[in-house]
């Protein structure tokens, strides 16, 4: 093995073609099985994967028609004007934000706490716990988001339980129908069906940590809450922050659950968010001629977004730990 | 060890966690509760009170049906459908009446011959019927919400769609992975290593939601929207990236000689690949799988728009355009959240542990 290395790496130029050209029959036998191994794979991927990116790159910058058999024009930078002026992408953007936001200050933080209860020991029955909340997350986001579509629909068992416990028969659970207030039962959603997994990947960090140092802290005088702070955290920063990336690419992306709870029309407008506006623009704005590029242009926005989202976070993440060093 | 941690001073937070944990408990619970035992009620009850266990559908052999003549809505079994005047069509008076929605066919040969004469209009109360019927009518109520969502929402066709979608994308996902991972890890060429993982690497924050514009485009083109093989492609090759990064982790850790020792046996390279490393990775595996198969068998937007047909249509969409065209009956659309609930709870319970543990090694890798 090591000779081929060797000869690879010494032989001058860039890229496979000079291995080829050096290697004897021994090792060009082996490039081709390297080749056999890699390449059913990598062809999927690329085809799949790698080209639909540019593809949706290229496609937002042409007025492509499909009723016209796909004739499309240079355009520039019109779908994305177009998008920047329209109201309903700013209102889906501020939707996202709420998204974002509800994943990053609420399922993270409630998700570790939930671990840190757990890894300290202050409740039994800790697998029962465990698999209970987290349990959601493995359900299909439609399945829940119709179920709870029909818990908060208007004559709903929440409605009912309201009208019970206020004694006020025409009662009604209203928030799922004003603009204002239908984020706040789908953030109790999204609470409820992501916030384990984040538990979960804390509480598996939390239990790769060495039981000495907490050991030590307790014996050096530390309380509670600076075991917490000054301890658990720091080491756990890095789990931090690779959660938030994670929530911030999922809640950018995700589509099911507030396609599912918020129902066509009206209250799925109300509720509208960026991967729900790419659909319906692309996929049932048919009248619309540049719907595909329009729609290109959106997801190409969100996955831009979620790019700065991300590398916000990780500055941020920096400044805090040379922080806490200095 | 578990004394460390164990904390005796904690006087506020521990009735404080238990609020919580109990509260988070019961907020899972209560609902899919709820749903269970509802999908066994009739409209009529669920509108009566929505909170109150079923009865109508089990209570039901004093249950009054009416003769009904045969009409264009009326779903009807093949053998019935050949000879209509042969049965006795009745329909429920009490669930759904008059919209054809509960009715039960008795052939008029196994009635006495007053029953047989009945015609439309006629009431018929099910204690009334053979011991045979009564028994069959009697289950057929109860499992009324479960066989409308079944044969109305096509609910078969669509979780053995599911299971395919899985299983095969899945299992070649796995299978392209490991042959990479091996490759990358244990053949000499790491340049050419870098620049594939490197490569596949890219793809790690991309989700078909981000592409599904230029992908309904390109299988538009080759025909292969609307087709089990297109889903299958998209899902395998969205599988990679991840599968590989996990798959040449793990290859790596394995030491060299056991490629070595089989090759120096005479041995192929695919075959030691076959016989020797994959029989290695099984922990691997068994964690590719989980990940990739729970995010499968939920997806959804694909196939939502990628099929345009019943015929693969996968679960989670079928539910939802079951649930869209019956918004009426509540009870069908309980029964078919429980269809589709089931299987991956079970699966949930049974696998707790591993998928645990195969969740968390998906996500630390990222």
């Amino acid at each position: 093995m090591a000779p081929t290395v060797d000869r690879a790496g010494a032989s001058s130029g860039i890229g496979f073609a000079d291995e080829e050209i050096d290697v004897n029959l021994r090792d060009r036998r082996k490039l081709g099985t390297y080749v056999g191994f890699v390449l059913p794979g990598l062809a999927i991927y690329l085809m799949i994967v790698a080209y639909p990116i540019i593809y949706s790159v290229g496609l937002s910058f042409t007025d492509f028609n499909p009723n016209r058999g796909g004739a499309w024009n240079f355009v520039g930078l019109l779908q994305y004007r177009t998008m920047l002026d329209d109201p309903m992408f700013w209102h889906a953007f501020k939707n996202n934000m709420i998204v974002v936001a509800v994943s990053a200050f609420g399922q993270i933080p409630v998700g570790f706490a939930l671990a840190y209860i757990l890894y300290r020991r202050l409740v039994r029955a800790r697998s029962f716990f465990q698999s209970m909340v987290f349990l959601p997350q493995f359900l299909s986001p439609i399945v829940v988001g119709i179920l709870f579509r029909k818990l908060v629909g208007v004559d709903g068992p929440v409605s009912r339980l309201l009208q019970i416990t206020s004694g006020d028969p025409t009662r009604q659970f209203t928030m799922m129908l004003k603009a204002q207030t239908v984020m706040i039962p789908i953030a109790v959603a999204l609470l409820w069906m992501y916030t384990g997994f984040y538990m979960i990947i804390f509480l598996a960090n939390l239990q790769k940590i060495d039981v000495n140092i907490v050991e030590a802290a307790k014996i050096d005088g530390a309380s509670e809450p600076q075991i917490f702070g000054r301890v658990i955290v720091p080491i756990l920063s890095g789990t931090i922050l690779v959660s938030t990336i994670l929530a911030i690419a999922g809640s950018l992306r995700g589509f099911d659950l507030i396609f599912a709870i918020a129902t066509q029309g009206l209250q799925r407008n109300n509720a509208m968010v960026l991967p729900i506006f790419m659909y319906q623009t692309a996929f049932q704005d048919y009248s619309n001629t540049m719907r595909f590029a329009f729609g290109s242009a959106i997801s190409n926005a969100i996955v831009l977004i979620s790019v700065i989202l991300i590398m916000f976070s990780n500055a941020v993440a920096k400044r805090f730990n040379a922080g806490e060093v200095g | 060890m578990s004394d460390a941690l164990e904390r005796k001073g904690f006087t506020v937070g521990k009735p404080f966690s238990y609020i919580i944990f109990i509260g988070w408990a019961l907020m899972t619970i209560l609902p899919l509760f709820w749903m269970a035992y509802s999908s066994f009620k009739s409209n009529e009850e669920l509108t009566r009170n929505i909170y109150a266990f079923p009865r109508d559908l089990f209570d039901n052999r004093n249950d009054e049906y009416m003769v009904i003549a045969p009409s264009l809505n009326l779903i009807m079994p093949d053998e019935v459908k050949a000879n209509t005047a042969d049965y006795l069509l009745l329909e429920s008076t009490t669930i759904a009446p008059n919209r054809q929605l509960l009715v039960q066919f008795v052939p008029k040969a196994d009635l006495d011959p007053e029953l047989a004469s009945r015609t439309r209009g006629d009431r018929v109360v099910v204690n009334e019927l053979p011991r045979k019927y009564q028994r069959r009518i009697s289950r057929s109520t109860m499992s009324f919400n479960y066989r409308s969502a079944f044969i109305r929402g096509e609910l078969p066709k669509k979780i053995l769609n599911s299971i395919i979608y899985t299983a095969v994308s899945t299992f070649s996902m796995v299978f392209l992975s490991l042959m990479i991972g091996f490759a990358v890890s244990k053949l000499p060429f790491p340049r050419l290593s870098a620049l594939v993982i490197g490569l596949i690497g890219l793809g790690y924050l991309i989700s078909t939601n981000s592409v599904i514009i230029p992908l309904f485009l390109m299988l538009t083109r080759v025909g292969l929207t609307d087709t089990r093989i297109g889903m299958i492609l998209v899902y395998t090759a969205f599988g990679i990236p991840m599968s590989t990064l996990l798959a040449s982790q793990f290859i790596k850790g394995l030491p060299d000689s056991l490629v070595e020792s089989a090759e120096i046996d005479g041995a192929s390279t695919f075959r030691a690949f076959l016989s020797i490393i994959v029989p290695m990775t099984v922990p691997v595996i068994i964690t590719i799988s989980i990940i990739n198969a729970l995010g499968i068998w939920n997806e959804f937007l694909l196939v939502l728009v990628l099929a345009s047909s019943e015929a693969t249509k996968s679960l989670p969409v079928g539910v939802y355009s079951f649930s869209s065209l019956t918004s009426t009956q509540l009870g069908w659309q309980l029964a078919a959240l429980v269809l589709a609930t089931a299987p991956a709870m079970i699966v949930y319970f049974s696998f707790n542990r591993r998928i645990t543990q195969g969740v968390v090694a998906g996500a630390v890798k990222e």
